[in-house]
């Protein structure tokens, strides 16, 4: 086996802890500013990547971030990274609100995906030049750029909600429930996607990558989650807590990823499943979810939002007319149809159009989205600033307009 | 005590060994709601079953006058909810295994088919007694749901008519939705304080629903519960071992599809934590019968 030598093991240590230091620094920085931490971790990586410390002192990008093994391990950390902000993504589904909201979480969140996907794909499709696109499926870049904006952030909206104080209400329930099914078909569209441009898989049809999604899905959220719900109480008696739950949750979650990997898929598709059967499961509880949030949300997803920055220059690839249209894409879509969803399930005009808001933030799943599709080579980096640009300013906006349109007498 | 909720109850009536128990069981609540009494028969109406009957309201002090015996025949689940449908039964009394085997479960028995397509209140009990004792430590669920003050109510006005030692009333809290809103942007201070907010605000609503609700004399117990509502309700109610659980029905029939899924109500089904009360909404007509 290959080995680092000891100035690349030193190297990368240092840009771990460079990374850790300045993601933590500016996330602070955004929590004092009421925004999300996603927002001052991308800042940390911007001023540290190519974009200002690139610019301002080449040199020293050089000496912190070489190119070289050293490199290709921490890139290596990404990658486990992404699969793990997918798993958690997965255990914030929670199956059992979908079920219980019922028919009018289908409207909101049929309608929240459907027009989004569909003026995202339209857009795209028609004009593909002015997207960046360039070479490549026409079809599936259009169905990506679609997949984009019908996408939610949960926990930015759970935010919302909290702060709101309207998390346990009808719309608050509705709106959360909406964005889980989102996520969820988002998610296995995009699996769907990704094989379509047939990077480093095997060459299956399209019927054959649908049918192996949704294959999978129905059978981890039923044999799977079955099998976690015997396991789950034995781990829990049997080893040591949560030391135990750890480990094997994340072993789990990593076999799914691989699988999924093997058949096609993309190996996110399986750490998220995997994440939404086990966070479903009844003997996983609260307080175990909290210690797997904590290791991920605080290590590996720093370190992921941290490096992209390091990886796209947001100067050279910013797009000013590109950026705006998926802006203004992106809210019409979610607003419209979320808002229109929620109008069918029985609220009233301005809860709808509060329900619209929420749902328009796009959070850290857009720009997993987007990195993901730049590194199959679906996507330019311009597409991936202007997506990332939206994702920040979709989460940065949304609660500050659903507190302006529920200011007057909110009634629970 | 006349309890107007309960004005007719009904007893799916079957010939085994615990049929004396259940008669018992439902005697008791008929004598203490001043209720009148339907025993469902699923079955031939033959000479020897009838005498059977006979010999089993002859053990008993009635006013044969406030019962009825209705007899069916065809599949036992559909027979007796359509029997208690004609009969305008407000609560139905029947027997249930505590647990089922994975076929029983997915495939449905009648006691489950009973408890997931009933109009009227079922009241299941897994171990009837032929010398039944009030109901003393009750536990009613009092998540948001479509019956929930129903069941708020009749949890009460139970437990005042067998003078319960407790009435444990249990809220679920989404702590979930905490830690996926709070987990990165506060800190430990801001933390503690949204989760002891949510907490005071879900055990003030529960405080609200109660101060319309008719409770004098009760020890009552609010408790909140994180994780997944029904199996947290289920064993919950395991721990303070409690002999009767009290939830509202679910507003929708449930089908296979829950089962797979499993949620809720279903979380109970699964594995009965003591004798269950499902509350449904009174289906009787004023002026009707009974």
């Amino acid at each position: 086996m290959d080995k680092l030598s000891q100035m690349e093991v030193m190297k990368l240590l240092m840009q771990l802890a460079v990374m850790l230091m300045m993601g933590r620094l500016f996330a602070e920085i955004a929590r004092k500013l009421k925004q999300p931490t996603v927002v001052g971790e991308i800042v940390a990586g911007i001023i540290l990547g190519p974009t200002i410390l690139g610019m301002l002192s080449p040199e020293w990008f050089e000496v912190i971030f070489p190119s070289g093994s050293s490199g290709i391990v921490l890139d290596g950390f990404v990658q486990v990274a992404v699969v793990m902000l997918l798993f958690i993504a997965g255990l914030e589904v929670d199956l059992h609100i979908v079920l219980q909201q019922g028919r009018q979480a289908l409207f909101t969140s049929t309608l929240g995906l459907i027009v989004p996907f569909a003026i995202g794909f339209l857009f795209p499709y028609v004009f593909p030049e002015f997207f960046g696109f360039a070479n490549g499926d026409h079809l599936a870049f259009a169905l990506f750029m679609g997949t984009s904006m019908a996408i939610t952030a949960l926990p930015v909206i759970a935010r919302i909600l909290m702060d709101l104080g309207i998390f346990r209400t009808r719309m608050g329930m509705l709106v959360i429930s909406s964005a889980m099914i989102n996520d969820l078909i988002g998610w296995l569209i995009f699996s769907v996607v990704l094989s379509m441009i047939g990077k480093s898989h095997q060459n299956i049809s399209l019927w054959q990558t649908i049918m192996l999604t949704v294959g999978f899905t129905a059978l981890m959220l039923t044999v799977g989650r079955g099998l976690l719900n015997r396991i789950l109480p034995w781990i829990n008696k049997k080893l040591a807590w949560p030391g135990g739950l750890l480990s094997l949750s994340l072993a789990m979650c990593f076999l799914a990823a691989s699988f999924t990997e093997y058949i096609g898929i993309h190996a996110i598709f399986g750490a998220f499943i995997f994440g939404v059967a086990l966070g479903d499961s009844e003997h996983m509880s609260e307080r175990a979810k909290e210690i797997i949030h904590q290791f991920i949300n605080n290590i590996f997803a720093p370190l992921f939002f941290v490096a992209i920055g390091l990886k796209v220059n947001f100067v050279t690839n910013f797009d000013l007319p590109l950026t705006v249209a998926i802006i203004l894409i992106a809210f019409a879509g979610k607003i419209i149809g979320s808002g229109v969803g929620t109008r069918l399930g029985g609220f009233n005009w301005k809860e709808s159009l509060a329900a619209g808001f929420g749902m328009n933030a796009r959070g850290a799943m857009e720009i997993i989205l987007g990195l993901i599709a730049l590194e199959n080579g679906l996507i330019n980096e311009k597409v991936f600033v202007s997506l990332v640009i939206m994702a920040l300013v979709t989460s940065m906006t949304s609660g500050p307009l659903m507190k302006w349109s529920l200011s007057r007498n909110w009634i629970k | 005590m006349s309890f107007q909720k309960f004005r007719k109850i009904g007893l799916a009536l079957a010939f085994s060994p615990r049929m004396e128990a259940m008669m018992a069981e439902a005697l008791r609540l008929v004598l203490a709601y001043e209720s009148s009494l339907v025993l469902v028969h699923v079955g031939a109406k033959t000479s020897e079953a009838e005498d059977k009957v006979r010999k089993l309201l002859s053990n008993y002090q009635l006013d044969l006058n406030r019962v009825k015996v209705v007899w069916k025949q065809g599949e036992p689940a559909a027979c007796i909810l359509k029997a208690c449908k004609e009969e305008q039964v407000d609560l139905l009394i029947a027997g249930a295994l505590k647990k089922e085997n994975i076929m029983q479960h997915y495939l449905g028995s009648v006691a489950r088919k009973i408890l997931r397509k009933s109009n009227c209140s079922v009241l299941m009990l897994t171990n009837p007694s032929a010398s039944p004792h009030p109901f003393k430590n009750i536990v009613v669920n009092a998540e948001d749901s479509a019956y929930v003050e129903e069941a708020l109510k009749t949890a009460c006005a139970m437990a005042q008519a067998d003078q319960s030692n407790w009435v444990h009333i249990v809220r679920e809290v989404k702590l979930y939705g905490l830690s996926m809103a709070s987990l990165d942007d506060c800190s430990e201070d801001e933390y503690n304080e949204v989760r002891n907010r949510l907490l005071k605000s879900e055990i003030e609503n529960v405080e609200k629903m109660l101060q319309a609700i008719p409770h004098q004399g009760l020890k009552v117990n609010i408790k909140l519960l994180s994780g997944k509502s029904g199996f947290e309700l289920s064993k919950f109610a395991e721990r303070k071992q409690t002999d009767l659980l009290i939830v509202g029905a679910s507003p929708r029939k449930l089908w296979f599809l829950d089962r797979v899924f499993t949620h809720d109500l279903e979380y109970i089904f699964q594995d009965l934590p003591c004798n269950l009360l499902i509350v449904n909404p009174s289906q009787r007509k004023e002026g009707a019968n009974g």
